[in-house]
């Protein structure tokens, strides 16, 4: 295991940022922190860097440990949201600096930077200052600064949060692709769950500051441990009392199964291939159902038809807590 | 094209401009330009042999250049410490932080008088609560060097640290942080990352305190000696030459002083635009 995190809590004044946190990240994987604003999960990556100080508990990397060590001793690459470029260096002098600092020779340090400028596609830029490079380009140049020391793991912090949503998507490809030729342990933290759900190996659910999950995205969707990590990963409804995903539902328009709900249909929305059908039953639950475009057409649904709802075959359901309660 | 009622208030405030460019104009006039040219004037009243024969005078050759040691050993220090506080108020938290941010303006608020008096009460010879025992020790402050140093220094300690922090500010820690975790110390970051960051609001702060420490009269006057020759700066001696009726020398000195004042902002002034097109 390359991080070992151990019964580390931390507060900020009253608040409770991080609740007896115990995690393990695998080395060589590209593992997602994910969780909504404010739950936790940024502080857990800097103090993995050392950033922050934990109130309690070890952090151990690669089989050291690192509570204590100040970050320039834990040979952690951090990538910071908004870029932190050194705004007075040019782009092959902001590369090089943590060589610099290792006081490595001329010509290695030269070659590497060259090596990582390839990697990042800002060779051309290597003479230009950061404040003329746009977010994306200025973020992987920060990601082959980062890089360039060699860390045993790179720590991403809402590594593209600051960027549109076109150059988020690309470099989100692009991530995952470069771990793959650097197989660098990579954390990063996020809290757009399609994002964690296509870069990461594995991904670490967190609220408010504990961990509700950990497991492979397809083991977070399929089996959720409970109702936030089900809510937080999809879309749900409600339906005779259990939760499920608007697209596990079947609609008809007679009673075909013993105990589906009969409703009428409130409500009718399309969003391209999409249709989302607010149902209202006879029970007074507003269930949401989705469906393609073909298949409500082919139903001929429209708003005041009668239909008959039931979870389909192989839904994941779970037991709706607001139902248990009422 | 345009209306007549547009017209109209096109006119009434390009009057409400001339008028308000004449007031600001004649007051800087009346206020800053006319006095600083007239002792341009009369320095200069007969050519160059005015600043001749102040040059003469030994008092002020002496007076102009321990003026000159005082002000660079002033700005020296307080350069050093200005960043150091700057620092230490903009990166850190700690007990007694707004305390310390109010305290650095009290030069600002406090007549140079009453700083030259405070120090003289503190580190005097005789009956100061430290003097007696520095003299002790073969170190007097009050009526030498040391004491006009530190008078010079508690009057410009606000002006590099007023430069310097709206800057540290606005650059974030986010660049410290980073170069941090890319394995740099503490004095690293500083030298490598920090300091170039703030080097336009230093050297600005560096000037203004250099123009400012030349300039000192009333906190040095109280602290020296004033004896022509030994313990007088140069403000101090236009004013007695100005008494003892050496108005000629008072004008020279005095226009090199404000010639040396105005060549620190024009230097500053060319450096800026080079920082912004960068």
């Amino acid at each position: 295991m390359s991080i070992e995190i151990k019964g580390v809590n931390k507060m900020f004044g009253d608040f409770v940022a991080l609740d007896d946190v115990n995690v393990s990240l695998p080395t060589g994987q590209l593992t997602a922190l994910l969780g909504p604003s404010g739950g936790g999960k940024s502080t857990l990556l800097r103090i993995i860097a050392g950033l922050d100080a934990a109130d309690s508990g070890t952090i151990t990397i690669e089989g050291t440990n690192a509570t204590t060590l100040p970050p320039q001793k834990r040979n952690v690459g951090f990538v910071f949201q908004h870029y932190a470029v050194f705004k007075h260096m040019t782009v092959a002098k902001n590369v090089a600096f943590g060589l610099e600092i290792r006081k490595r020779p001329k010509d290695e340090i030269a070659a590497r930077v060259d090596e990582l400028l390839k990697l990042v596609h800002l060779s051309q830029f290597a003479h230009r200052l950061p404040s003329q490079l746009s977010g994306g380009q200025r973020q992987r140049m920060a990601l082959a600064r980062a890089l360039a020391v060699e860390p045993t793991v790179l720590l991403l912090d809402e590594p593209f949060g600051a960027l549109d949503a076109k150059v988020r998507k690309e470099l989100r490809d692009w991530l995952r692709r470069l771990h793959d030729e650097v197989h660098v342990t990579t954390v990063f933290v996020t809290h757009d769950q399609e994002e964690a759900m296509e870069v990461a190996d594995e991904i670490v659910v967190i609220n408010n500051g504990r961990v509700e999950q950990v497991g492979t995205p397809d083991q977070l969707y399929d089996e959720p441990a409970n109702d936030f990590v089900m809510g937080f990963l999809g879309e749900i409804t409600t339906l005779n009392g259990v939760m499920l995903r608007p697209h596990d539902i079947h609609v008809s328009l007679t009673p075909e199964v013993a105990g589906a709900a009969e409703g009428t249909i409130s409500r009718l929305l399309r969003v391209g291939f999409e249709v989302r059908a607010t149902v209202l039953t006879d029970d007074g639950e507003e269930v949401t159902v989705i469906l393609t475009r073909t298949h409500a057409r082919q139903l001929g649904l429209e708003t005041g038809v009668r239909v008959w709802v039931t979870p389909a075959a192989g839904a994941l359901t779970m037991p709706s807590l607001t139902a248990a309660a009422g | 094209m345009a209306s007549p009622s547009s017209t109209a208030v096109a006119n009434r405030s390009q009057v409400v401009t001339w008028v308000l460019r004449v007031l600001v104009v004649g007051y800087l006039l009346m206020l800053v330009a006319w006095p600083t040219a007239y002792v341009v004037k009369h320095t200069f009243a007969g050519g160059m042999t005015g600043i001749q024969d102040a040059l003469a005078d030994p008092d002020v050759v002496h007076a102009l250049k321990l003026t000159a040691q005082i002000a660079v050993a002033a700005v020296i220090i307080n350069t050093v410490f200005g960043v150091g506080m700057s620092l230490l108020l903009v990166r850190h938290t700690f007990i007694g932080k707004r305390a310390l941010s109010v305290l650095i303006d009290l030069p600002l608020s406090v007549s140079p008088v009453v700083v030259g008096l405070a120090l003289v009460l503190v580190y005097n010879g005789r009956f100061g609560w430290f003097g007696p025992f520095l003299e002790d020790h073969g170190l007097q402050i009050i009526f030498a060097k040391p004491g006009m140093i530190m008078a010079t220094c508690f009057v410009i300690l606000p002006l590099v640290i007023r430069e310097v922090v709206p800057v540290l500010e606005e650059l974030g820690d986010d660049q410290e942080q980073a170069a941090r975790s890319l394995g740099a110390s503490g004095r690293q970051t500083f030298l490598r990352i920090t300091l170039p960051s703030i080097k336009w609001a230093v050297v600005y702060g560096v000037v203004l305190s250099l123009a400012r420490a030349l300039g000192e009269f009333g906190a040095v006057k109280v602290v020296a000696g004033n004896v022509g020759g030994e313990t007088q700066v140069a403000t101090v001696l236009v004013q007695q030459k100005y008494q003892n009726f050496q108005q000629e020398t008072a004008y020279s000195v005095a226009f090199m002083l404000v010639f040396a004042a105005v060549l620190c902002l024009i230097v500053v002034a060319l450096l800026r635009p080079q920082d912004s097109q960068k």
